[in-house]
């Protein structure tokens, strides 16, 4: 498992800190999101065998949120 | 195989009408056409509060709540209407009749609301049995009303992304709350959107939490649930319409509401603010300030238009449904005073009389003179009164005479 840090400037609300959080019940091997609102970023433990940055970016892509790496 | 067909009058909108009649039904009865009615409801000074809570509900808490809220609401719609599509493919394959169930895409916005106002109707039972405990003075109301109006004002630009500091004045709800909601989300059946609304009190957005701590400083068990009765059904209507167009329409007009809200919430921060203020009796408040700048014509030798002989230490305040009569008025300096204070049929807050100065409270009577010394002030000392919600007020200028 691997826990890694993306900057997420997009969010708005403590809403948005949810609604990203909710993907560690959708992504398999993603076992957990620490979304904050506050700091704008998302701290996200997962399996790096069966995900990259780029499809972790892209699925915040799909949650309608901007991640970038750190 | 027949076609799709809409009933004629979608669900959708009946159950909003009845919600937005509702609504009507209690602003009717806040705001009578009988005036007498209005000074009864006004009498406690209790009704006020109730239809300020019911109008910030419906104006600024509707939209405000379903930042924080909505997307509780909108995940269990969208599995509820995709659990209903689902089943019309299913239907489709089989070649049976087809009916395009809106009813669903309804009705769990109306539980999640009616549960909501359940919710938080005994929130604020709790609060103000809690605040029962605690008596707050008007010096700490004061206090309690600046607090909230700084957490508003604070809201209202983080809402326009002014500093980043302002977020911290968004609460963020310990993540074992918001994930155990989230995945109460993804239920589908009747009893989820009605549990859904009863979370929703550990996720408040910030209109509602000003007004639970409002809840909390009424100390009565009955007004605290009233006030927050009140506001969530006035968060209802908006927050049902809101939810469905947002349902309906996507994002699209999510940045416009929002910014709509920031500018309401700022608003209601600043006049928060402003009657904390008064409440306090400080001459920074901008009523004070204005009359202090406006340089307005005081009074010397005010008179009770109740008919009471002037005499010598003793000055009248009218008390009016609309205030303080005279609002300015000068008295000698360095001399004791009886102030006489005048009441005719007042039923305003007018009446929750309040000298912070002295912190001197008194609840006058709807008709009545009542009476209070006034200890020797130096010259050019003003004294602040105020009424008990910050939103009349006067002073008293002393001279030497």
């Amino acid at each position: 498992m691997l826990k890694k840090t993306f900057k997420i400037p997009d969010m708005t609300c403590t809403n948005c800190a949810m609604k990203i959080e909710a993907l560690e019940d959708d992504l398999d091997g993603v076992k957990e999101i620490n979304a904050s609102y506050h700091k704008l970023e998302m701290v996200i433990e997962f399996d790096e065998t069966k995900w990259s940055d780029e499809q972790i970016i892209a699925a915040v892509k799909k949650k309608g949120y901007t991640a970038i790496t750190t | 195989m027949s076609k799709n067909t809409k009933p004629s009058v979608d669900p959708v909108i009946v159950v909003m009408l009845g919600v937005v009649l509702l609504a009507i039904a209690v602003a009717m009865i806040a705001f009578p056409s009988d005036s007498n009615s209005i000074n009864i409801a006004a009498d406690s000074g209790l009704m006020s509060q109730l239809v300020v809570a019911f109008v910030t509900g419906i104006t600024t808490g509707g939209l405000s709540c379903l930042a924080v809220q909505g997307g509780l609401l909108a995940s269990s719609l969208a599995h509820q209407i995709e659990q209903d599509y689902a089943s019309q493919v299913g239907q489709k394959k089989g070649s049976k009749k087809i009916e395009v169930q809106r009813t669903n895409s309804a009705f769990p916005i109306f539980l999640f609301l009616v549960s909501k106002l359940v919710a938080y109707t005994l929130l604020g039972a709790l609060l103000g049995w809690l605040g029962s405990y605690l008596t707050l003075s008007p010096i700490s109301r004061a206090v309690l009303m600046i607090a909230i109006g700084v957490f508003m004002i604070g809201n209202a630009l983080r809402m326009f992304n002014v500093h980043p500091i302002f977020r911290y004045f968004s609460i963020e709800p310990p993540k074992f709350i918001t994930r155990y909601i989230r995945r109460t989300a993804k239920g589908t059946d009747t009893a989820t959107p009605v549990f859904l609304g009863f979370l929703t009190v550990f996720i408040p957005c910030g209109v509602t939490q000003a007004m639970m701590a409002t809840a909390l400083g009424t100390g009565s068990i009955a007004m605290g649930a009233a006030l927050m009765f009140a506001f969530t059904l006035g968060t209802s209507p908006v927050f049902f319409i809101v939810a469905y167009l947002t349902t309906e329409l996507g994002a699209r007009l999510e940045k416009f509401f929002m910014r709509f809200v920031a500018v309401a919430i700022l608003i209601l921060g600043f006049v928060t603010l402003d009657s904390g203020l008064n409440l306090m009796g400080s001459p920074f408040s901008l009523q004070n300030l204005t009359r202090a700048w406006s340089s307005s014509p005081t009074e010397s030798a005010p008179v009770a238009d109740s008919g009471q002989p002037v005499e010598r230490g003793e000055i009248y305040l009218n008390v009016e449904n609309s205030g303080y009569s005279p609002a300015v008025m000068t008295a000698p300096a360095n001399t004791e005073l009886t102030l006489n204070l005048v009441t005719n049929e007042t039923y305003s807050c007018a009446r929750d009389f309040v000298i912070p100065k002295l912190n001197f409270y008194m609840l006058l009577p709807a008709t009545g003179v009542m009476q209070t010394t006034i200890p020797p002030q130096v010259a050019g000392t003003t004294l602040f009164y105020t009424c008990s919600m910050g939103m009349y007020t006067g002073q008293i200028v002393f001279e030497e005479q």
